[in-house]
């Protein structure tokens, strides 16, 4: 049986479904009959679902725009002759 | 009609000098750098400015990019480099990420999962989740904002960061943690007093 401390170390490879099927089977265990481990599973299982629907604004349009200049200015010292 | 040319096509190209190229590099790829740049930095300023820092070293650059790995890692690892830069620039007063204030007490779920997570997910706990990153050290917000807001796997990750897989993933589950207890103290406050600190 797997200790309350190599659950939460491996905590979030089980998460990811990144653990060899063995360990997986026993942390399955665990947190089934573990109220502390399962209450470490349902709250980072939840921030990580939290975080998935995490939004930031979208570009402005005219970021676009002071970008192409400054990429054009750039081109310009490169062009021989206009350095 | 025409299929639209590859990456790897306009990098050739680009390569060449074609400007048209390089230009619809910049259109494909401008929203992602500055989105993510965004989600770093929380600052739409400096967002604009690891923009354009990134597609000018990408400019200069354009010609030693060998394709060791493709154009998309590469501009992000560009991005993520000058972000990182601006965020320890700010020497904000984050923890030391050896700070192992991630071994805290499990809260119990009930206390804030009142319901789906899209129900959640109002203007204060995305408040919340916004202070939640601003509170990791860079490092750690690095790996936590790739890994689970763009979503990508750990081995993209690490490519980006130059970072082994096993390092990812020692950080992403460190910064989980420090995330995770920091919206639990946000999500267990009682609500009245959650309510007079949105204001």
């Amino acid at each position: 049986m797997m200790t309350c401390k190599e659950v939460l170390e491996s905590l979030s490879g089980y998460l990811d479904e990144d653990l060899k099927q063995e360990v997986a089977v026993e942390m399955k265990k665990h947190i089934g009959l573990c109220t502390d481990c399962r209450a470490e599973f349902d709250t980072l299982t939840l921030t990580i679902k939290l975080y998935r629907h995490f939004e930031t604004p979208s570009m402005p349009a005219d970021c676009h725009d002071r970008l192409v200049k400054v990429l054009e200015l750039e081109k310009l010292k490169r062009t021989p002759g206009k350095e | 009609m025409t299929q639209a040319e590859t990456d790897e096509q306009l990098v050739r190209k680009s390569q060449q000098d074609d400007e048209r190229a390089f230009g619809e590099l910049v259109s494909r790829y401008e929203s992602k750098v500055y989105s993510l740049a965004l989600k770093m930095l929380r600052n739409p300023e400096d967002a604009e400015d690891v923009l354009q820092d990134t597609f000018l070293r990408a400019y200069r650059g354009i010609k030693s990019f060998k394709g060791n790995s493709t154009f998309s890692t590469w501009i992000y690892r560009i991005t993520a480099n000058s972000a990182l830069m601006r965020l320890r620039k700010r020497q904000l007063p984050t923890v030391s990420i050896d700070d192992a204030d991630e071994r805290e007490a499990p809260i119990n779920i009930a206390d804030w999962a009142p319901g789906p997570v899209e129900q959640m997910l109002n203007q204060e706990t995305q408040a919340a989740m916004t202070e939640a990153i601003d509170a990791l050290p860079p490092e750690f917000r690095q790996v936590f904002v790739l890994r689970d807001i763009e979503e990508l796997s750990n081995a993209e990750v690490a490519e980006i960061l130059d970072l082994s897989v096993a390092a990812v993933k020692s950080r992403l589950h460190r910064a989980r943690l420090k995330v995770r207890n920091r919206l639990a103290t946000y999500f267990t406050e009682p609500p009245t007093r959650r309510a007079m600190g949105a204001q």
